[in-house]
């Protein structure tokens, strides 16, 4: 199986848990239909499409067309970026959005082009305090958008 | 109409309108000139910027960055042979070729020109046309809006380049974000998975945000690193003066070709989630075919650069007639337009444009006074926006991604939208990977809850099924669907019987 198959079972294998969840489903008097019906019907659809992406993709295996050589992916930077977003994310309502905003796009930055000497540097952190400072004045300032405080920093 | 039409120029020339738009269509003119900054990420990133804003000062920034960066694409196009967006592909083809062959000037205003003249021609069709086709979706009841957007999502799962199997299943996993959450008919939980930040439902906001940025932003990291392709530009100390009559003589002495590429543009962008990159290739396309010297293209021929820039620009058009009309997102970028008037409480559909009408003709007036700034902006600016492609990647993605959280945090002021947007930057990113099409998921996530009410409302009205067969519309667009779904599988079953007719003569 290739990977359209797997992703086909990972997605039937979803759609029956859930399909089995909505039998728990209570029906409302009050409406011909409860509100597991139409839930049902999605998921029932789901995997009856999955079944089939799976099925074709173990019978079309002949007729695939002859891979193309990939380039080399660097994954390993996608997968901290999440991380580091993730981190950002999580920092939000603790630090409060000037401080983790700060934080993150030097990280980031630094992350994806390391900066090179005092220069690269001093531009990434120019680049994480402008990010941070002009966004917060513009929307919490100019546009009336509320953006997190900090629990810990009340900033 | 007119009468309207005018009131809406005239409002949308005043400096509380004017300026909304002309930062929009300039920061859409410069996310679209950037290689690998879509016009959906550069919306996504102007969104929360409206939350504070008027409906209309805030749809006019959004219609700008979409006016603005469909004509943006262009400049790198035709100057460094690189698309700045994917709508720009087709006038790399022809754009490049002739700026190389010291006519750099000729190429990008027959493409700024060409874009101008497709956009302007796709707004008489705007104008003209919305109004009658809301009227018609007036008379819908619950059976043709459910089978409406039965249709669109069959349309789109159909009609993207992925496998059919995979179009189909991405839009109904965009379905099955709707049913998480609560029943939009009664409000009762339903399969909330025991995370209490599910309880209200999903906002599609946050998971078109995450899904679209993380998706691009990812995909442009995970190249990072590597050794950068060396750019063959032309050199950007070259003379862009041009002679605007004969470059706007040049595309005008071509009616059929202008008309022909701007209706296909049209039609693209009224078909659901298609978007402007497959108007371009198709207008580029039926230009090669119907000239009399196919041989040309690819080495200058002015008639790829018009084809393919009014193509792009009036599908902008189309996308906005079936948002306006419909209240069905065109593509991503109208999606997030979708979102804007959700937010500030209106209702798009076929009643917007009754209840909305200065709204609706302040749009139609900020997309036509849209063109004229992309002009100017253009004129003043082109050769600044060569530096444009400068910018490092590094410091502009987290800026992007500082921005999205504002987007989604700001929907309701908690942090449970910005974990949505995690989430679903890393199901994006992944779908991507597994080759999943997002325009269907995403279609599927905006118009599941409608599908729902829909169905139910048709059910409680009458409970007889026959009903979504039997009344015309309804059925029409049923029978469509399922005609569009069965054309999709022939075509592919087609281009199968190629490749391994192909794969069979290569020994």
């Amino acid at each position: 199986m290739s990977r359209d198959g797997y992703a086909g079972l990972a997605v039937l294998a979803a759609s029956l848990v859930l399909f089995a969840l909505t039998l728990d489903l209570k029906v409302n008097p009050m409406v011909p239909v409860g509100p597991g019906f139409y839930p049902r019907i999605v998921l029932g659809l789901t995997a009856v499409l999955s079944l089939g992406l799976v099925v074709s993709d173990v019978l079309g295996r002949k007729r695939r067309p002859r891979e193309q050589p990939k380039q080399e992916l660097n994954y390993t930077l996608v997968a901290i970026s999440f991380g580091v977003f993730a981190l950002y994310c999580a920092a939000l309502p603790g630090l409060g959005f000037r401080i983790a905003t700060f934080a993150y796009v030097v990280a980031s930055s630094a992350l994806l082009a390391p900066p090179r000497g005092l220069k690269g540097w001093a531009g990434t952190l120019v680049l994480g305090f402008a990010t941070a400072f002009l966004s917060w004045l513009i929307f919490e300032r100019y546009l009336s958008v509320l953006l997190p405080r900090g629990r810990w920093t009340d900033f | 109409m007119f009468e309207l039409l005018g009131a809406g120029i005239v409002n949308i020339l005043q400096l509380k309108y004017l300026v909304p738009l002309f930062a929009g269509t300039l920061i859409g003119v410069v996310g679209g000139a950037l290689p690998g900054i879509t016009i959906t990420m550069t919306i996504i990133v102007v969104l929360p910027f409206t939350f504070g804003l008027e409906p209309l000062q805030g749809l006019s920034a959004m219609i700008g960055v979409y006016v603005g960066g469909e004509t943006g694409g262009l400049v790198t196009s035709c100057l460094l042979g690189i698309p700045g967006k994917p709508s720009a592909v087709a006038t790399t083809f022809d754009g490049f070729p002739m700026a190389k062959k010291g006519e750099p000037g000729r190429a990008l205003w027959l493409g700024i020109w060409a874009s101008i003249f497709g956009g302007l021609l796709g707004a008489v069709f705007l104008v003209a046309t919305t109004g009658p086709l809301a009227r018609i979706a007036l008379q819908f009841g619950p059976w043709e809006f459910f089978a409406l957007f039965v249709l669109a999502l069959s349309m789109v799962a159909g009609l993207v380049e992925a496998s059919l199997a995979k179009g189909l299943v991405a839009g109904a996993l965009g379905m099955i974000v709707t049913i998480l959450g609560n029943d939009p008919v009664m409000g009762q939980k339903r399969l909330t998975l025991g995370i209490p930040m599910l309880e209200g439902g999903i906002d599609f906001l946050p998971v078109l945000i995450g899904v679209f940025a993380f998706a691009q932003i990812m995909s442009e990291v995970e190249r990072m690193g590597g050794a950068g392709k060396a750019v063959e530009a032309v050199d950007r100390g070259v003379k862009l003066a041009v002679s605007h009559v004969k470059v706007i003589w040049e595309i005008l002495s071509r009616p059929v070709l202008l008309l022909w590429s701007t209706f296909i543009g049209l039609v693209i962008g009224v078909l659901p989630a298609i978007g402007g990159s497959a108007a371009n290739m198709l207008a580029y396309d039926q230009a090669k075919k119907f000239s009399r010297h196919p041989e040309k293209f690819g080495t200058g021929a002015p008639e790829g650069i018009i084809a393919s820039e009014s193509s792009n620009n009036a599908n902008v058009a189309g996308s906005l007639v079936t948002i306006m009309a419909f209240g069905i997102p065109g593509d991503a970028v109208t999606a997030v337009m979708l979102g804007a008037l959700t937010i500030h409480g209106i209702q798009s559909g076929p009643l917007f444009i009754v209840q909305n009408a200065t709204l609706a003709y302040g749009m139609f007036a900020a997309y036509i006074v849209a063109h004229a700034l992309v002009l100017g902006i253009l004129f003043v600016g082109v050769r600044w926006m060569l530096r444009i492609v400068d910018i490092p990647k590094a410091a502009l993605f987290p800026v992007v991604l500082v921005l999205c959280t504002i987007g989604a945090y700001a929907l309701s002021n908690t942090m449970s939208n910005v974990y949505i947007l995690l989430v679903f930057g890393l199901v994006g990113y992944a779908m991507v990977k597994f080759g999943f099409p997002l325009a269907p998921f995403i279609l599927g996530v905006i118009l599941g809850d409608q599908i729902e009410i829909n169905l139910i409302r048709a059910i409680m009205t009458d409970a007889d099924p026959w009903l979504f067969l039997t009344r015309p519309i309804s059925g029409t667009l049923l029978v469509l669907s399922v005609a569009s779904i069965a054309a999709s599988i022939w075509q592919h079953r087609r281009q199968m019987a190629k490749v391994v007719a192909e794969v069979d003569a290569d020994f």
